[in-house]
């Protein structure tokens, strides 16, 4: 059976390289899609995926939005659980003293020895009695920025020292200049004044919980996915991106149901021969949806290919990244379909009259 | 021995916009081993009608269809499918062969499908090639052979699972007289050769004397010409 359907292939190159093209242009749109969604996420909210909080307690008026929660500071270092770190979120613009250029950032509060601070790859980290120093996600080198500069608020007349970078921390497509409390406090006018978004929870132990209520009464608790999905613009980049790949998907089916039954339909004189001789429906059946399925997997091979080299070769503005895990399960919904539209024309190999063979033309 | 194959009593009818057309009309034909029966009449008189029933085809209306022996008229379409490929070799007017296979693939394949690729059938494979005298185009893609030729094939094809019975409509149909006297001789010769029973529908009378009988079409059933 499987040199019978390679031997068909190899000797009607044409039509099935056409529809091998067709669906090698498919897999790499969705894989290209899935990465673009990927990487906007990734640019959006690397920061709070990358988090290792669980829950988080924000306001109860907040709506789940981290930007409309807000504690106050000196509540907030009432919790005395090392598990539950009150977290500070504020976009800014700051000016490079260095370069005289304006970066638009999201500045970040953790405690430094605590859970929320991300590791540093470049220079050095902070220490909960750093002054005004900070470690910067490395996209704001992009923006010139290099170890030792320094950035200026000018409403607050601060003056924030780059002494480290780490990665994957961005926020809302700007990347977060973390600090420490101190810091913090001296930007919004000293403690009394100052305030925090969320207080971040590495666990969901009751006793943990227990103790944020206890210090912050006006809070309720938020799962990390639900408040990440509020991140302004999150939703509505992958929910647009997802309808895209969902259509693009159900197009594939049809497409591809479309062009098998054409093909099919073509052979079910051949068919006809086939049965008149002694073939079976299951064989025939088999042997066309062996050949689809070995199309189907070279197909989304190159594809997958394809899009690996595109992740190369793509501008460092355009944020794609190619997740092969995700891109696998793409590949195999891929597959699935496009042996779902071969299935739809096997209703005429089953139709296919050994009969036929007695007809007047070959 | 066993008879390949009988027809007893067989009717058909066909349904021709609101008549209805008795085609066969209580048809007897029994054709015995080494038998090369030829079926002829005029167009529309139920030649290809007889040879779609005898060879599991098509069912007759009533009747008995007895293919060494045993009755298949009652048979679902899988236990039809099995008859054909193991019992019956077809030869058809056009050659219907696989376009994508070569020569010798062409046998392979009705092989494969009844069961293995085996020595012995490498070897039945070439023997048919041979009496066939397409040995030197056993590699050869059929899209590059003469109309001639691909009835060879299928003449070959035909052979290839060793069934007891030979079936052939208008072999000749699509081939010039003299092509048409070689093929019919090479029917009846392996025909011959290898104890078969065959028969074959034709309104070609220049090859009836390559047949051992001549049966005419007449009023839905079979006279046998003196």
């Amino acid at each position: 059976m499987l040199s019978l359907s390679l031997k068909e292939i190899k000797f009607f190159k044409l039509r099935y390289i056409l529809i091998g093209f067709i669906l090698f242009f498919v897999a790499s749109l969705v894989f290209i899609i899935s990465g673009l969604a990927n990487g906007l996420a990734n640019d959006n909210a690397s920061s709070m995926k990358n988090m290792n909080a669980v829950s988080y307690y924000v306001s109860k008026d907040s709506e789940n939005r981290m930007d409309r929660s807000r504690f106050a500071a000196t509540d907030a270092e009432k919790i005395s659980n090392a598990n539950a770190q009150p977290l500070g979120i504020q976009m800014f613009t700051l000016k490079n003293k260095k370069s005289d250029k304006k970066l638009d950032v999201t500045m970040m509060t953790v405690n430094p020895e605590q859970f929320l601070m991300p590791s540093v790859t470049e220079g050095k980290t902070i220490s909960k009695s750093s002054k005004n120093e900070v470690v910067a996600d490395i996209t704001l080198q992009k923006e010139g920025a290099k170890l030792g500069d320094e950035l200026y608020d000018e409403n607050t007349k601060t003056t924030l020292k780059i002494v480290g970078f780490t990665e994957n921390q961005t926020y809302s497509h700007t990347p977060t200049v973390i600090m420490n409390n101190n810091s913090w406090y001296s930007i919004f006018g000293g403690k009394e004044n100052a305030g925090f978004n969320a207080i971040a929870l590495s666990d969901t132990h009751a006793s943990t919980k227990a103790d944020v209520k206890d210090a912050i009464k006006d809070g309720k608790f938020v799962e990390k996915d639900a408040l990440i999905k509020t991140i302004p613009g999150y939703e509505a980049e992958q929910s647009s991106l997802m309808m895209m790949l969902a259509f693009l998907i159900v197009i594939a089916v049809f497409v591809l149901g479309a062009f098998f039954y054409i093909m099919t339909i073509q052979k079910v004189n051949q068919f006809g021969i086939l049965k008149a001789i002694g073939a079976k429906n299951k064989f025939l059946i088999g042997s066309t949806m062996l050949q689809v399925f070995i199309l189907s997997v070279v197909s989304i091979g190159l594809a997958i290919g394809f899009a690996f080299v595109l992740q190369q070769i793509m501008p460092n503005g355009i944020p794609f990244v190619f997740d092969f895990k995700l891109i696998l399960q793409f590949g195999g919904a891929l597959l699935v379909v496009s042996l779902l539209g071969a299935l739809f024309s096997t209703t005429s190999i089953v139709k296919a009259d050994p009969l036929q063979a007695m007809g007047r033309a070959e | 021995m066993i008879t390949p194959l009988k027809l007893v009593d067989v009717n058909k009818q066909f349904k021709d916009g609101d008549r209805q057309i008795e085609i066969l009309k209580n048809l007897n034909l029994t054709v015995e081993k080494g038998e090369f029966v030829a079926v002829i009449g005029p167009s529309g008189s139920g030649k290809s009608t007889v040879l779609s029933i005898a060879g599991a085809l098509q069912s007759s209306d009533s009747g008995q269809v007895l293919i060494n022996g045993r009755d298949i008229s009652g048979y679902s379409d899988k236990e039809k499918s099995l008859v054909r490929l193991k019992s019956i070799g077809y030869i058809f007017q056009a050659a219907n062969l696989v376009p994508f296979l070569n020569v010798r693939d062409q046998l392979k394949l009705v092989t494969e499908l009844a069961g293995e690729w085996n020595d012995d059938a490498k070897k039945r494979a070439d023997d048919l090639l041979e009496s066939v005298g397409l040995t030197s185009k056993a590699k050869k893609a059929v899209q590059h052979l003469s109309g001639g030729e691909k009835q060879r094939v299928a003449i070959a094809r035909a052979f290839m699972n060793n069934p007891e019975l030979i079936l052939a409509d208008e072999p000749t149909a699509a081939l010039d007289a003299s092509r048409s006297r070689e093929i019919v001789g090479l029917i009846a010769q392996e025909v011959h050769d290898k104890n078969k029973a065959a028969v074959m529908v034709t309104h070609d009378e220049s090859v009836l004397d390559f047949c051992d009988k001549v049966y005419e079409m007449h009023d839905g059933g079979l006279r046998l010409r003196k």
